[in-house]
């Protein structure tokens, strides 16, 4: 059934994991096996315990935690092996790495230091030998000028020169087995793309056999020749990848496979060609001072660019996707837009009409027109106030009815975003990471606005509801006729909703057009390796347009 | 369909009163029914003067025995009860009130506001609490109402840096940011969004400030610096009972337990909030 070719022992085999805390089964009935060299996917959304799993074959549970069932290595129950024998397994035998790279590195070592921490260790070296090795490492994992780097610090390192330093530090032993978990998650697209190359290319060169534990079917897709479906702690489907990808038998599969962004395209309504622009930015610049402290006054020198003459236009029923990494100043223009920090330079205008320049009524008048929903769905909502009271208040406070009668309309928004009347006395603690994107969502449609910016709100949800929120947005802007900026750090999402994007780097528009063909042809090097790092599934039978 | 449906954790109410809290609770539900009930209860005139009966033990007919002048102590610790309670009460609210709003004002606005009130919190805090309270009542003049005006003078500043620090980190949360992008005037955000998520760990505080205030009060008392005799003070009937400590011990001894027993129940009323907030944070 997962294809087991004969006469090869499985280096790693989990016979019926089940994992719980205290009443709540974490993980049941869990059986998969690894052979050498192999690369096993685990794919599922958050809370489907594919994490929780590899914990349990490391032996890294909390006490809390029962496990049961068998996890050999090589003929070893791991489940059953003391303390001792364990220190003696992890790190030498299986290696680990984790999701955030910054928080498993020790701030105040040097990285190489901390890359040979484990063969000192583990082999018995010396430390001079160690260090030496650890430069070997370093340059093994595509790290430039190792000596230098290896007497550097952590925070002198990016995210993903982290995560390749948490890699060598992991098969500086020789390990049999990486576990890998969701290893790129924290870091850009570009950056992932070269992390997913440097574990492919380390399992071709030493046969290193690993785990990839990821939300994303399409960085599992990209590297894993076997892959395992979770679902609320159950394996729902495992096999081949190209086979579960190409022919997924469990509904839930298939469910994952249709909401990877990129598979389908939204018909966003198209804008009227030509006219005035309902939204223009001219030559828009922000900066930031970088010293900031008690010294910052008297340096007075370093300020940070996060937007370098910014141009943009945007008609009036588009839907206009601004894409670009951390740091590229895409959320910086949505807060300029709607007024939350003041430009250093150039202009906004809507309808013609200076923004910066309002004040009072037209103020007030403004924020009707502009809304923005925000990025992380539980931060966005007061957490004191119940989602209906949440929804009701700008009704109320820019007294378009009383308390009662937006009372009622908030209700009814609420019904628009697709959420039971039941919910409306929740408090957001209580409710799902996509139900509170929701409630944003009709929070920000309350005033009735004619622009809508989003900025990355689905980001922090999983695949499927991301599809989700996305089918909603889309429908909200045809029945509404909004004009939508929307904001992301992920191209496929983007190129899949928009009409028209700007492509962001260090502050500035390296690139802008139709969607599709800044997708298909891009031209700026910037936007083709963006392009080409996206982590999609192999090639299918083309994009299934959405009947709407 | 909707996404995943709603966790199904009930999450733990953070109204869980904890047995520390009901401890507290009683202790201070006493002494506020037996303040209240003081002109019923209390057997003899707190102020009667009995010079045949001065300095007589504990006795089926004076409890807690005479002072003195022969006042009955257990009358006298029962209305002096009502001074110390609403000292608490008025030794701790017009500094919370002050204290919260310039920390509200100071934390959400910054600039010069901030800067301002940050060095004036700095020169307070440089004086020991009790030296500062000293002085000002030294300059205003010993009296219950001149000690509040001091305390409330030194008190806001740890009000104003605590609200403040909350206020920081809640300022740069996206509801307040959403707030302000839906146009929510200032007052609406601050009282609405901000002071409702801020004000937790500040009643947890305002709790075992009012330990020190009690305390600080049963001091002053003691000194002459606050309630002044023939008042019924807890301080007060301490100061007037230390010169005859020897002979009549019952006369400091019982104000002296009934101020402890009440600053337990704040003391560990303040623990049980402060669990509470602990916990309602990682809830």
């Amino acid at each position: 059934m997962s294809g087991l070719r004969n006469g090869m022992p499985p280096l790693l085999e989990v016979k019926d994991l089940s994992v719980s805390f205290g009443e709540f089964a974490a993980v049941k009935n869990v059986s998969f096996a690894l052979r050498p060299g192999e690369i096993l996917g685990i794919v599922g959304e958050s809370g489907s315990g594919k994490s929780v799993t590899c914990r349990a074959v490391m032996r890294l549970l909390a006490a809390a935690a029962r496990a049961e069932g068998s996890v050999t290595l090589e003929g070893r129950d791991l489940l059953a092996l003391g303390e001792d024998e364990l220190c003696a397994i992890r790190g030498r035998d299986i290696g680990m790495i984790f999701q955030n790279p910054a928080s498993h590195l020790d701030p105040l070592r040097r990285i190489g230091e901390q890359v040979a921490a484990p063969m000192i260790r583990h082999l018995g070296i010396t430390r001079r030998e160690g260090l030496k090795r650890a430069v070997a490492l370093l340059d093994d994992v595509g790290i430039r000028e190792p000596e230098k780097r290896a007497r550097s610090y952590p925070h002198e390192f990016s995210g993903g020169m982290k995560q390749r330093a948490m890699i060598a530090a992991a098969i500086g032993c020789r390990p049999k087995l990486l576990i890998a978990d969701e290893p790129t998650t924290a870091l850009d697209v570009t950056v992932q793309a070269r992390i997913l190359h440097l574990l492919r290319d380390l399992n071709r060169r030493t046969g290193l056999a690993m785990i990839l534990i990821s939300h994303d079917l399409g960085v599992v897709a990209d590297i894993c020749s076997q892959v395992v479906v979770m679902r609320n702690g159950e394996v729902v489907e495992q096999g081949p990848i190209d086979d579960v990808i190409n022919r997924p038998r469990h509904p839930y599969t298939k469910l994952l496979i249709e909401s990877q962004p990129g598979r389908k395209t939204y018909g966003t309504a198209d804008g009227p060609d030509g006219g005035k622009p309902l939204l223009s930015v001219e030559k828009l610049s922000v900066s930031f001072s970088t010293g900031g402290g008690l010294l910052g006054g008297l340096g007075g020198g370093g300020a940070f660019k996060a937007l370098d003459g910014i141009d943009l236009e945007i008609g009036a029923g588009e839907t206009v996707g601004i894409v670009g990494e951390s740091g590229s100043g895409k959320s910086t223009l949505a807060r300029s837009i709607i007024r939350l920090n003041t430009p250093g330079g150039g202009a906004i205008r809507l309808d013609g009409q200076d923004i910066g320049a309002l004040s009072g009524d037209a103020l007030t008048a403004f924020r009707r027109r502009v809304q923005m929903v925000f990025q992380n769905p539980y931060d966005s909502l007061n957490p004191r106030l119940t989602i209906g009271e949440a929804v009701a208040e700008p009704i109320w406070r820019h007294g378009l009815a009383d308390r009662k009668t937006a009372q009622k309309e908030a209700e009814a928004l609420l019904e628009m975003v697709e959420l039971p009347a039941s919910l409306y006395d929740r408090k957001p603690r209580q409710l799902s990471g996509g139900q509170c994107q929701r409630v944003g969502l009709a929070r920000a449609l309350s005033l009735k606005p004619q622009l809508l910016i989003a900025d990355e709100i689905t980001s922090a949800l999983d695949v499927t509801t991301q599809a989700q929120i996305l089918e909603l947005l889309v429908r909200l802007q045809r029945e509404r006729s909004l004009t939508l900026i929307y904001i992301s750090h992920d191209l496929s999402v983007v190129s899949s909703l928009c009409q028209r994007v700007y492509v962001f780097k260090a502050g500035r528009v390296v690139e802008q057009g139709v969607a599709q063909q800044v997708l298909s042809r891009p031209q700026h090097p910037y936007t083709q390796a963006l392009v080409g790092s996206l982590a999609r599934l192999p090639a299918h039978t083309g994009t299934i347009s959405q009947p709407v | 369909m909707a996404d995943t449906p709603a966790p199904a954790i009930a999450a733990p109410s953070v109204r869980t009163v904890t047995p520390v809290m009901l401890v507290a609770l009683s202790i201070l539900g006493g002494w506020l029914v037996l303040a209240l009930a003081a002109p019923v209860i209390a057997p003899y005139d707190p102020d009667a003067i009995d010079i045949l009966n001065m300095l007589s033990p504990p006795s089926a007919a004076h409890w807690f025995g005479t002072d003195q002048v022969g006042r009955d102590v257990f009358s006298r610790v029962l209305f002096a009860s009502r001074v110390d309670l609403l000292l608490c009460v008025a030794g701790v609210l017009p500094p919370l009130v002050i204290g919260t709003t310039i920390g509200l004002l100071s934390g959400y606005f910054g600039g010069l506001v901030d800067t301002v009130f940050m060095r004036i919190y700095d020169l307070t805090v440089a004086f020991p609490f009790f030296v500062l309270v000293l002085a000002i009542v030294g300059v205003l003049g010993p009296g219950l109402l001149n000690f509040i005006l001091a305390l409330t003078l030194v008190g806001w500043v740890s009000y104003a840096r605590l609200v403040r620090a909350q206020v920081l980190t809640i300022r740069e949360s996206e509801y307040i940011q959403a707030a302000r992008c839906l146009g929510y005037p200032p007052a609406a955000i601050l009282a609405h969004h901000v002071l409702p998520n801020a004000i937790g760990p500040v009643i947890a505080y305002a709790v075992s400030d009012a330990v020190l205030v009690m305390l600080a009060g049963a001091s002053f008392g003691f000194l002459g610096m606050g309630a002044q005799p023939p008042l019924a003070e807890w301080g007060v009937m301490i100061a007037d009972g230390q010169a005859f400590v020897q002979q009549a011990w019952w006369i400091c001894l019982f104000p002296g337990l009934a101020a402890i027993s009440l600053g337990l129940g704040f003391a560990l009323l303040g623990d049980g909030l402060g669990q509470l907030q602990r916990r309602g944070v990682t809830a």
